[in-house]
């Protein structure tokens, strides 16, 4: 028996039961002495009232037997022979190995099984325990059952190495890593009881599998490793590995390059390996539209491999710098127009020797450049005098000065991109520009310019301009229903617009849209109005009716947008009859934001619809 | 070799989840795959999915717009890919046998008919 004295924390419970002085190893012995008197009870038939007071004793019986088994020195308990146990205890012991099923057996029994042996037991000592008083009562309850773990904390081993006697011979012997405690309770057995017992003292103790198997189980998957190659990516692999003949690709002029581009783009994956499928020097024009993997030699190599180019146009092209730049300028003689996205990486001076080496440059499209200036802007005036397309989208320094300078192009420009400044142009002079240039726009965009408001429609655009196509007037916070309505309106020397862009205008209503769709629903093939959260479902469902050549439509986020909005554009006005009054072009439709779409919206098609919420994500 | 329309009935289609469905190629050629093969491709699974209503989902037939050597090694890599994510070995995927099987002048495309993840 252990002697150590320190011990763990414990529960409410165990603490209790040790007050009251009910150990593990009380228990087991009660127990034991449970099971003997039923081996001495066996011959007698049926219960006596002798065993059943014996029984209501049963600390004392428990004391009594505990020092005989350890065969420590407390002697003294000795001496209370209780009246029922006057056997030997040899003969006794050898009844319980009769008896019992073996300590191995019953350390396997599982709680279940051990109430219903006790059950059994009940049943076989007979009626007597109904009529029992409450301490008898006590003594069936199942905490005289043998829990694993109390045989566990009973059985718990001298160190190894020490001397101990055996429970049932009373040699002594050495206590091993195989030493097997006594199946009654205390004490333990030397090497050859406990193979007389019929267990093997080498058998390996059983491991607590139970706990381990839930760990084993539960294999929680982070991330799940994509070992298979996409069609794509293998496709890539073998255009790469084919890019050095490239007339085993087949005829690429009979294919539409610029769908090539575009896929090789979607993913990222145009290099400087595989972008040469596009070079030829008989190209007149070329698009990449994912330059990001293009460092700054390839892009020079895009230059000289491809020297009649007279349309460029690059999208990402993070990459260009100076250097590359500066070979533009020499070696893309031809080069009429020019479409970037991102030169971030571009300077002034690299943009005025651009500009001096390309007086022809009729088309300059640039978006996001911190480092274009006012200098670089007079560079282009002074030495482009044909320019008629010009961007300078989400330009950071653009403001009232290059207005000043744009005015003065003299071929008169067509598209006209300013959207998305830094800081707002003035109204002022946005007007002036306009009216200096007005005349021949067809496309505008002053998108982002929060500075403008009806006056700009009113005095700027109304009186100067009028052959307009197209017409972005996104995010101009200042403008209002009046002013908006008053300008459609009026504005009768115009002829409709094929694409108008007043989104993000969330202070506008239907009274904006009913003067739009007047003055253009004719001819309108785009029409976006995301963000006029107020437009009524009135005004909506006028453009089934009044814009017969629709092709795109994006309402996002307008709130009154709902299924039978959208059944009423496909499929027109029920009481009108199938036929008249929709959108019998409609190609594209966008919903983002309407949540009062359901998956139930009318489907056509031809028709794409985007943005229904209720759609899965897949 | 074009085959013979044969009727299926819708419904026996729509539930079968096992069942065939065939693609079919601008020029007049189908290929009858397992369903399981073809929802491989992101594009055919939405065609086929019954809760999107598409007229494929209901009839199990769905028009591919290309030629049909391009139909023929989608189908190809459909039957590759679904073949090989389903065995669950670390084993070297035969990549090189297929890449093999697609002549150089059809890669382009190939590359640009690709039916979304595929």
């Amino acid at each position: 028996m252990s002697r150590n004295n320190v011990r763990g924390p414990t529960s409410a419970l165990t603490e209790f039961l040790r007050a009251s002085g009910i150990t593990p190893s009380t228990i087991a012995s009660r127990a034991a002495t449970r099971n003997q008197q039923r081996a001495e009870e066996q011959p007698v038939a049926g219960p006596s009232r002798a065993a059943n007071v014996e029984e209501a004793e049963p600390e004392t019986t428990e004391r009594r037997r505990r020092p005989r088994r350890r065969a420590s020195g407390y002697a003294s308990d000795e001496l209370d022979e209780p009246e029922g146990e006057a056997v030997d205890e040899d003969a006794m012991d050898v009844d319980e190995e009769e008896e019992k099923p073996t300590p191995a057996k019953k350390r396997k029994l599982t709680k279940a099984a051990e109430a219903k042996l006790k059950a059994k037991e009940k049943k076989k000592r007979g009626k007597k325990d109904d009529d029992e008083d409450y301490e008898d009562d006590e003594e069936e309850d199942a905490y005289t059952a043998l829990s694993r773990n109390m045989m566990k904390n009973a059985a718990s081993k001298p160190p190894i190495g020490s001397f101990e006697k055996c429970a049932v011979c009373g040699k002594q012997f050495t206590v091993t890593k195989y030493t097997m405690a006594s199946g009654s309770g205390g004490g333990f057995l030397c090497h050859n009881c406990a193979k007389a017992g019929g267990n093997d003292p080498f058998k390996k103790p059983a491991v607590p599998k139970k706990r381990k198997a839930p760990a084993d189980k539960r294999t929680v998957t982070n991330f799940e490793e994509k070992r298979f190659p996409t069609l794509v990516s293998l496709c890539i692999q073998l255009i790469t590995k084919h890019i050095n003949d490239i007339d085993a690709l087949g005829d690429i002029g009979s294919m539409n390059v610029e769908a090539i581009s575009k896929a090789l783009s979607k993913n990222r994956s145009l290099t400087q390996e595989n972008v040469h499928l596009f070079y030829n020097p008989a190209n007149a024009s070329l698009a990449l539209f994912d330059a990001t993997n293009l460092p700054s030699p390839a892009l020079e190599t895009l230059a000289y491999h491809n020297a009649n180019l007279v349309s460029l146009r690059l999208d990402f092209c993070g990459h260009l710098d100076d250097t590359a730049f500066k070979v533009f300028s020499t070696s893309l003689p031809a080069l009429k127009r020019i479409e970037l996205l991102g030169p971030f990486l571009v300077r002034s001076p690299a943009w005025q020797e651009f500009f001096k080496s390309h007086p022809i440059l009729e088309g300059f499209l640039i978006t996001q450049s911190p480092r274009f200036d006012d200098e670089c802007i007079k560079a282009l005036v002074k030495n482009c005098p044909d320019i008629t397309d010009l961007r300078l989208k989400e330009v950071g320094k653009l403001d009232d000065s290059f207005l000043d300078q744009i005015k003065l192009f003299k071929r008169g420009l067509s598209y006209l991109d300013l959207s998305d400044p830094s800081h707002s142009c003035s109204e002022k002079a946005m007007i002036a520009l306009i009216r200096a240039v007005g005349k021949t726009l067809t496309h505008l965009n002053v998108s982002n310019h929060t500075d403008l408001g009806d006056q700009f429609l009113a005095k700027g655009l109304l009186p100067h301009v009028k052959t307009l196509e197209s017409l972005v007037l996104s995010h101009l916070p200042e403008l209002t229903d009046s002013g908006v309505s008053e300008f459609f309106e009026n504005w009768t020397r115009n002829n409709p617009l094929t694409s108008m862009d007043i989104s993000r205008n969330e202070t506008l209503t239907g009274i904006s849209l009913n003067s739009i769709l007047n003055h253009s629903g004719d001819g309108l093939l785009e029409l976006n109005i995301n963000g006029l959260k107020d437009v009524e479902e009135e005004a909506l469902r006028k453009i089934g009716p009044t814009c017969p050549a629709l092709r795109k439509l994006n309402v996002g986020f307008c709130r009154c947008v709902d299924d039978f909005v959208i059944k009423a554009w496909l499929e027109g006005e029920v009481d009108k009859g199938v036929g008249s009054g929709f959108c019998s072009r409609l190609e594209e439709l966008k919903v983002w934001g309407c949540n009062k779409v359901t998956l139930s919206c009318p489907k056509k098609k031809g028709v794409s619809i985007f943005g229904v919420e209720f759609h899965r994500a897949r | 070799m074009p085959m013979a329309t044969s009727e299926y009935t819708t419904a026996a289609l729509a539930t079968n989840k096992e069942g065939w469905v065939r693609l079919q190629s601008t020029d007049g050629f189908s290929y009858l795959v397992k369903r399981k093969v073809a929802q491989a491709s992101g594009t055919i699974r939405n065609m086929l999915d019954p809760e999107g209503g598409y007229a494929e989902a209901l009839n199990g037939v769905c028009e591919i717009q290309e030629r049909g050597i391009i139909v023929e090694k989608l189908v190809e890599y459909m039957s590759f890919k679904t073949y090989y994510e389903s065995i669950n070995t670390k084993d070297e995927i035969p990549l090189n046998e297929f890449l093999e099987r697609i002549p150089p002048e059809i890669i382009l495309e190939l590359y640009v008919s690709r039916l979304d993840v595929l």
